[in-house]
């Protein structure tokens, strides 16, 4: 199974594979031997890459992953090949827009209703953290799906506000 | 001059890493510590670890820990001869050291009169002046045109800074360094002024280059006695939040950290200070100047504690039951080096965004000169109602190189999961060359990029994020497998069907 990971900013391609119940992995083409054990099931892993040891710590989403290593932390954008591919057709189909807080904050003002046609740029909400006001706008051109949040509630950075269906462009 | 009494009960008026670290020099001593809480802080451990928690019934900050009612109430409530208030919060409310006061409970900390003297920014630079000490040169009056503004800068000193009566943010502000430029740059500071504010009223005030913030500690007690304990380095800011803290400051050489002491004692004097308190100076090359006096225990004195050997908080509560300072200027020594790190839940990868959440895995790092003062304990909810410092680690060297070096060693043990922490910004300025030099200013921190600044290891990460979505991926299967047929078949089975499971009980790969 190939992954492409973005490490704070940086791509690298991986590449899994599984014979005989032993697992190689690739980076960029480069083989490496590797082992990977979890130490607390709270985020804690033991790993070892080429000999090497490395205590570090993972935790996020599935495919918004931070991992300390040595005291530095690395935000890892991943997808495996399958969501690659779906991500590309969703694009290009115009499927599904999730429109996610990117910090904890309250919301302060809802711009847009359901069913609403929305502009690229159009500001949706409004969420105040930190006794700063940010505009949430509109990546694409579209229409309200779905809204999933009110005025006044608070919410933690990474939270579902809004999905939009865009336009997207035809096939 | 007040009876020795010492305090038996003391109700610590606060939360956090600070509560607790009041709460250790109480017990060490034998005093009986009494909590109080808010809601969410029912489970926290400044409550667990008290002999008395009190819930202070509410949620927000306004409810709690600043409603000075209901502090006193518990006060009487659990017969708390004495309050500590920790740092922020009630800690430089002048009305509510009355009121303790008054209710007849002890208050550690200065006198009401001493809070509100330093509390009012016009009031405390007219004593300090009046105290002989250094003001940044400058004068609150407008001045009229270009040649006024060249006799005014002869007695001030250059480089001279133009700024706007009505000013902020920056604007309308000139910097001259010699008396040919000011004609210009008094016009372009009103001009610009009267854009800005529509007021091109402009003042002057001696410009600091590469200013840096270095503050000294006091303690006085209530039989005159007053004492420094040296200089820390709080120049590692990010708009005016700190960083880390070192002591002592690569800036001060013996001879002006005793002039910049002699500076803080006649300062504290001036207001008849009692207790733990922090005089701040801008110090911009031999020259240093007033900024505040933070009359409280500060977030940063442990690097103090560690370089002198004394304990503050037992110094400070010693101080408020009537005892006399258990030291004099000569029995204090600096010894090695102490660096600070703030552990904030922010993200310093994104602009150090306050980050929330509930805390999941924790790592604290240990071993020789490491200190961690932390309220923080797994299960704990990060949320925005609270100051978002949540913990302080501490290291202490006997140089400065190495004081650096153990603290990259400790923040390397380090671990904080499910919120993010300030910490991976602190490594990258323990590595920037500036800081290590030691050559740095308040402006260090805004010119680096902190998403910019790994650790270099982005192929180790990239390994790591892989192998964890492939287990994840594999526990999520034996789940459904698991589901499917009856429990005590589950083990045998996820053996069965994962290749690699090797003997010692771990994936292999």
């Amino acid at each position: 199974m190939k992954y492409f990971a973005v490490v704070n900013g940086k791509n690298r391609e991986l590449e899994l594979t599984e014979r005989l119940g032993e697992l190689s992995i690739k980076v960029d083409g480069v083989e490496h031997q590797a082992h990977y054990e979890e130490v607390d099931g709270l985020g804690q892993v033991a790993l070892y890459i080429d000999g090497k040891a490395y205590a570090i710590s993972i935790e996020g989403s599935k495919n918004e992953l931070a991992v300390t290593i040595a005291g530095h932390v690395y935000d890892v954008e991943i997808e495996d090949e399958r969501e690659r591919i779906a991500s590309a057709v969703e694009k290009r189909r115009g499927k599904g827009g999730a429109i996610k807080s990117v910090m904890p904050g309250v919301v302060v003002g809802l711009l847009v209703a359901e069913g609403d046609e929305v502009a690229e740029d159009q500001p949706l909400l409004i969420l105040e953290a930190m006794k700063m006001q940010n505009e949430i706008l509109a990546p694409a051109a579209g229409s309200v799906k779905g809204i999933h949040i009110e005025e006044g509630q608070a919410v933690p950075g990474g939270e579902l506000l809004v999905t939009l269906e865009f336009a997207g462009t035809e096939d | 001059m007040a009876p020795v009494k010492p305090i038996r009960r003391l109700l610590v008026a606060n939360r956090g890493e600070i509560a607790l670290r009041v709460m250790r020099s109480a017990r060490e001593m034998g005093i009986e510590v009494v909590a109080v809480y808010s809601d969410p802080d029912r489970r926290a451990l400044h409550s667990r670890l008290a002999e008395v928690a009190v819930s202070l019934d509410g949620a927000t900050p306004a409810e709690t820990y600043l409603d000075m009612d209901k502090i006193l109430a518990a006060a009487k409530a659990t017969g708390a001869d004495a309050i500590h208030p920790g740092y922020g919060f009630l800690s430089e409310n002048a009305t509510f050291a009355e009121k303790v006061a008054e209710a007849g409970i002890v208050w550690v900390g200065p006198p009401a009169s001493a809070i509100s003297a330093m509390g009012d920014k016009i009031e405390s630079r007219r004593r300090m002046k009046a105290a002989g000490v250094p003001l940044v040169p400058g004068g609150v009056d407008a001045i009229d045109d270009p040649a006024q503004a060249v006799r005014e800068a002869e007695g001030i000193g250059y480089p001279i800074a133009l700024k706007a009566a009505a000013g902020g943010g920056g604007k309308g502000i000139r910097v001259v360094r010699e008396p040919a430029d000011i004609e210009r740059a008094f016009k372009a500071a009103s001009d610009e002024a009267v854009k800005a504010f529509g007021d091109g009223r402009v003042y002057l005030e001696r410009y600091l280059d590469e200013p840096r913030h270095v503050e000294i500690q006091v303690m006085f007690d209530t039989h005159g006695n007053g004492v420094h304990l040296g200089e820390r380095e709080c120049s590692v800011q990010r708009r005016h939040q700190k960083l880390l803290e070192e002591a002592p400051s690569s800036a001060i050489d013996p001879a002006m950290r005793e002039a910049m002491g002699q500076a803080a004692l006649d300062a504290a004097k001036a207001v008849h200070y009692v207790g733990a308190g922090t005089v701040e100076f801008l110090v911009s090359g031999s020259e240093f100047f007033f900024l505040e006096m933070n009359t409280r225990l500060q977030v940063e004195h442990p690097v103090t504690e560690m370089i002198t050997g004394r304990d503050l908080v037992r110094e400070q509560l010693a101080v408020a039951g009537g005892e006399k300072l258990s030291f004099a200027q000569d029995d204090i020594e600096f010894d090695g080096h102490a660096i600070e790190v703030r552990l904030n839940a922010e993200d310093p990868l994104k602009g150090f965004l306050p980050s929330t959440g509930t805390v999941r895995n924790v790592r604290w790092p240990s071993g020789p000169g490491v200190r961690v003062d932390s309220g923080v304990y797994r299960g704990m909810e990060v949320g925005l109602n609270y100051d978002p410092m949540l913990a302080k680690i501490i290291v202490w060297a006997p140089d400065r190189e190495r004081a650096i070096e153990r603290m990259r060693r400790a923040l390397g043990e380090l671990n904080i999961g499910g919120v993010k922490t300030s910490a991976p910004a602190a490594m990258i300025v323990l590595e920037n060359e500036k800081f290590r030099a030691g050559a740095y200013d308040t402006h260090l921190v805004e010119e680096i990029d902190f998403a910019a600044s790994g650790g270099g290891q982005e192929t180790a990460a990239a390994i790591a994020a892989t192998l964890h979505r492939y287990y994840e991926a594999r526990k999520r299967s034996l789940v459904l497998q698991a589901d499917r047929g009856r429990g005590w078949l589950a083990r045998g089975r996820a053996k069965n069907v994962t290749p690699g499971w090797s003997a010692q009980g771990g994936p292999k790969v």
